[in-house]
């Protein structure tokens, strides 16, 4: 059978895909096809083979990337196997994750127009589409900008702006929201679905953004292991709560509620919610009302005696002669604590955490750890009480070994060589990385890697430990072993703050929550008081877990108590349902 | 580094960049034209003048000048004590100023030492002049007129547009070496040459996977699609392009013709 294929539509058939140089298949068989005008998610684990699905699709899989393929993949009716990347990519645009590799100009306009002009087109054309691609990802008025001094967010549009300039029918972007906090990852995937209602353009996306794929995709295909696992509508897949946990997605905060519910059979499988509005139509639809024992019980909130062990004295901080980045911080955290710092970026919360291992040093007031004034210390002495764990591992892997990189800086202690091992052994071993000792660090995955970054800070033994962003760009199993980890650290003692876009995480697992806006704390308390302070979170430009605006919904159903975490709103729902007598 | 090209709205910044190299040029030849400081002083001075009336940032300039200071130093010491006396024409230059044991620091050695770091003066300070305020294009164009290949210079621009990202990428390597107890920046040379180890190989290896990244987004945006790419802006010569270009021309001529009549040499 002929079948013919429309523009802007895609076909995937594949038989069977190997990379030179690895051993085994990464697809065996992998078939889908998408519409024009389509709105696709594509989902799944770190490793199932997003990337390479996307590198397949313009043909940077074969031409660039070689391996073993068998199969066609044709894309806007073109075969990729017989057509170059170069001429592909006037009909297919593919974004990549790190948008700083993918700007090639010094100015934001010249940029834009790098792809239209390798295309040949006119110049008056290239005109006209450099000023229509930046007011699509809303960036007319930055023509002149220098793109280096542009924010992460702003980046990751501009590349966008840079392949729309070259008027595609189709556009693949491979996870473009990990790096961007939640106010920047709403913004791409509204541009996204902007673009899709004006035009005939095919989007295919990935990304592990539950909340959004749901609201915005017209379907999500699902792989796992280089299988496609699953394909549907994104409802169907998020009201399967079981299927989601199965192939490593975060379900929706309320779907749990629901899946739970159905467990209890009081929902069938098509009805467990999967947003807001559908879980108070079940609560108004069963009549619930709020009477148990335990509704609006207070919390108890007793002042503990541990020593202090971080205190800022009147810390302020400018970054050369702008604005003030800090102003005038007062902040105490005791020993033991576990403190999440959010806001959203360029709030002060880096900039606050490198103050207190003297990577900043305050331009007025003090910093004290463990009660003393740290001014007079370097980083380095001070990397013994403060560990540090910064986002990017690659930026201080430079050991052949995964052992030698933790002994690093250890060696800087004066410690007997059997110490050292001891502590390297019990650090690699902590994070799960003990049979991977003599690897080269490079050959391990970017998840290990990270592992690896903050097994050195680990060895070093400090008693306070600044984490920052430990989950970006980290798929949900990865997301839960990392907190798992800290969580670990911190029944064991340690001072924990935790730099964070993920609210979730805050509330889940920290014990206080610091809120900055411009260079402010404008909250600091238990998340429990912190995330019930809407109006000061909408001004600092911060979102509360789903759960919190939940609670807040049931109010006028006499709900009393102040959940943060999806599971205490599900239980307080349990326990009232088991007090009327509807479940046992 | 060389100061980054800044949009502005300056007089040096309308000129075609043909008249600005021009002017580099002439500058250069001349400073090596002359052996007497006096001569290539006067050149700085004009050149310091054009410099500070197109508001150029002092800042960058100093951070520019910092490092050279100690190849200045050297350079002034080994022309005195290496230039014999017998070099020198004028009786006055072939005057001993001190001796190391039996080796004399001649006066023309020290003023031939000064014409030299002024010669790399005039360089720094004219070839600024031209990165302030030429934009990148305007260059890569220049080399296009001179038949250099499309990819040769798009691997400069490139090289350029990534010196920032670099420079950002190391401060962050720093610190975060810094974090878990490495000395940068302190303590004597041999040990910093070491600290700085555990800066260059996280940043050689992120700068091998960013030219792997790199060389697939190219594609993506279709390099080498077609055989001649689209120049979005045109350079173009002036009135007073091609006025000053001949103030140029004569400035040079009038150059040799002094230097005929053995006038700046020492």
């Amino acid at each position: 059978m002929i079948e013919t294929l429309e523009r802007g539509s895609l076909k995937v058939d594949l038989l069977r895909f190997k990379y030179e140089n690895s051993l085994t298949d990464i697809f065996n068989s992998l078939n889908f096809k998408i519409e024009r005008g389509e709105f696709v998610g594509l989902m799944g684990r770190t490793g199932a083979g997003k990337t390479t699905t996307m590198m397949l699709l313009n043909g940077l899989i074969p031409h660039f990337i070689e391996g073993e393929l068998e199969g066609n993949v044709i894309a806007n009716t073109m075969n990729t196997q017989r057509y170059r990347v170069q001429t592909m990519a006037r009909f297919i645009g593919l974004v990549l994750q790190d948008p700083e590799t993918q700007i090639f100009g010094i100015t934001v306009e010249r940029d834009v127009a790098f792809g239209p002009s390798n295309l040949g087109f006119g110049k008056e054309k290239i005109r006209e589409v450099v000023s229509k691609s930046l007011k699509a990802v809303g960036l007319d008025g930055y023509e002149k900008r220098m793109t280096s001094e542009l924010s992460g967010g702003e980046k990751q549009r501009l590349a966008i702006a840079g392949v729309l300039a070259m008027e595609p029918e189709i556009l693949v972007l491979d996870e473009p929201t990990s790096e961007l906090d939640p106010a920047g990852r709403e913004e791409i995937y509204k541009l996204l679905s902007g673009l899709k209602k004006k035009g005939d353009v095919t989007i295919l996306v990935s990304g592990h953004d539950t909340e959004e794929m749901l609201e915005y995709a017209d379907r999500i295909i699902v792989l796992d292991d280089g299988q496609k696992v699953w394909e549907g509508k994104p409802t169907t897949l998020f009201r399967n709560v079981g299927l989601t946990k199965k192939v490593g997605i975060r379900p929706p905060e309320v779907a749990e509620i629901g899946n739970c519910l159905k467990e209890c059979g009081l929902v069938n499988q098509d009805s467990v919610f999967v947003n807001k509005d559908e879980f108070l139509q079940f609560t108004k639809n069963h009549f619930i009302s709020f009477e148990m024992p335990n509704n609006g019980l207070k919390k108890d909130y007793s002042i503990k005696n541990d020593p202090v062990a971080i205190e800022t004295r009147d810390l302020s901080f400018n970054y050369q002669k702008k604005n003030s980045a800090l102003k005038e911080l007062n902040i105490k955290i005791n020993k033991g604590e576990f403190v999440a710092l959010i806001g959203k970026n360029g709030a002060g919360k880096t900039t606050f955490s490198k103050q207190l291992n003297g990577l900043l040093r305050p331009t007025n007031g003090s910093v004290f750890i463990n009660g003393n004034d740290i001014s007079r210390l370097t980083t380095a002495q001070l990397s013994k009480e403060v560990g540090y764990v910064f986002q990017n591992p690659d930026h201080q892997i430079f050991s052949a070994t995964v052992y030698d990189e933790v002994e690093f800086g250890l060696k800087k202690m004066n410690l007997t060589e059997k110490i050292r091992s001891t502590r390297i052994n019990n650090a690699l071993e902590f994070v799960g990385l003990e049979k991977f000792k003599n690897r080269h660090p490079f050959t391990l995955g970017k998840g290990e890697r990270q592992k690896l970054a903050f097994a050195t800070v680990l060895a070093m033994e400090p008693k306070i430990l600044i984490i920052d962003e430990p989950t970006t760009g980290q798929d949900w199993d990865g997301t839960n072993k990392m907190m798992e980890m800290l969580d670990k650290l911190h029944k064991q003692g340690h001072t924990i703050l935790m730099i964070t876009h993920n609210m979730l995480l805050a509330a889940e697992y920290a014990d206080r929550v610091i809120v900055f806006s411009n260079g402010k704390v404008v909250l600091d308390g238990p998340p429990e008081k912190v995330f019930y302070e809407s109006e000061i979170l909408r001004s600092a430009s911060v979102t509360a877990p789903d759960c919190v605006i939940l609670a807040g919904e049931l109010r006028s159903t006499g709900y009393k108590n102040y959940p943060v975490t999806i599971n205490e709103l599900q239980n307080d729902l349990l326990e009232q349902l088991a007090w009327k007598g509807n479940v046992n | 580094m060389l100061i980054e090209y800044y949009p502005a709205e300056s007089y040096v910044h309308k000129l075609d960049v043909r008249t600005k190299a021009l002017g580099f040029l002439v500058f250069t030849i001349i400073s090596f034209v002359f052996l007497s400081p006096l001569v290539n002083l006067l050149i700085v001075l004009c050149a310091c003048v054009i410099l500070f009336t197109i508001g150029t940032p002092l800042s960058g300039i100093k951070k520019i000048l910092k490092p050279l200071l100690p190849i200045f130093i050297l350079m002034l010491l080994i022309t005195g004590f290496t230039y014999p006396a017998s070099n020198f024409i004028s009786e006055e230059n072939r005057k001993t100023l001190f001796s190391l044991g039996t080796v004399p620091f001649t006066m023309g050695g020290l003023l031939l030492g000064i014409t030299l770091v002024l010669r790399i003066l005039i360089m720094v300070i004219t070839s600024t002049i031209v990165t302030y305020t030429t934009p990148i294009e305007d260059i890569l164009q220049l080399l296009k007129k001179i038949k250099i290949p499309h990819q040769f210079a798009f691997i400069i621009a490139t090289g350029i547009r990534f010196i920032p990202t670099m420079q950002k990428k190391s401060e962050m390597i720093q610190e975060a070496q810094k974090a878990r107890g490495a000395e940068i920046g302190t303590g004597g040379i041999i040990k910093n040459i070491g600290s700085y180890i555990t800066v260059l190989i996280p940043l050689i290896v992120d700068s091998l996977r960013m030219s792997d990244n790199l060389a697939i987004a190219m594609l993506n945006r279709g390099f080498g699609a077609m055989k001649t790419t689209t120049d979005l802006t045109e350079i173009k010569m002036r009135t007073r392009d091609y006025l000053i270009c001949l103030g140029e021309a004569i400035l040079i001529v009038f150059a040799f013709w002094i230097r005929s009549k053995n006038i700046g040499v020492l």
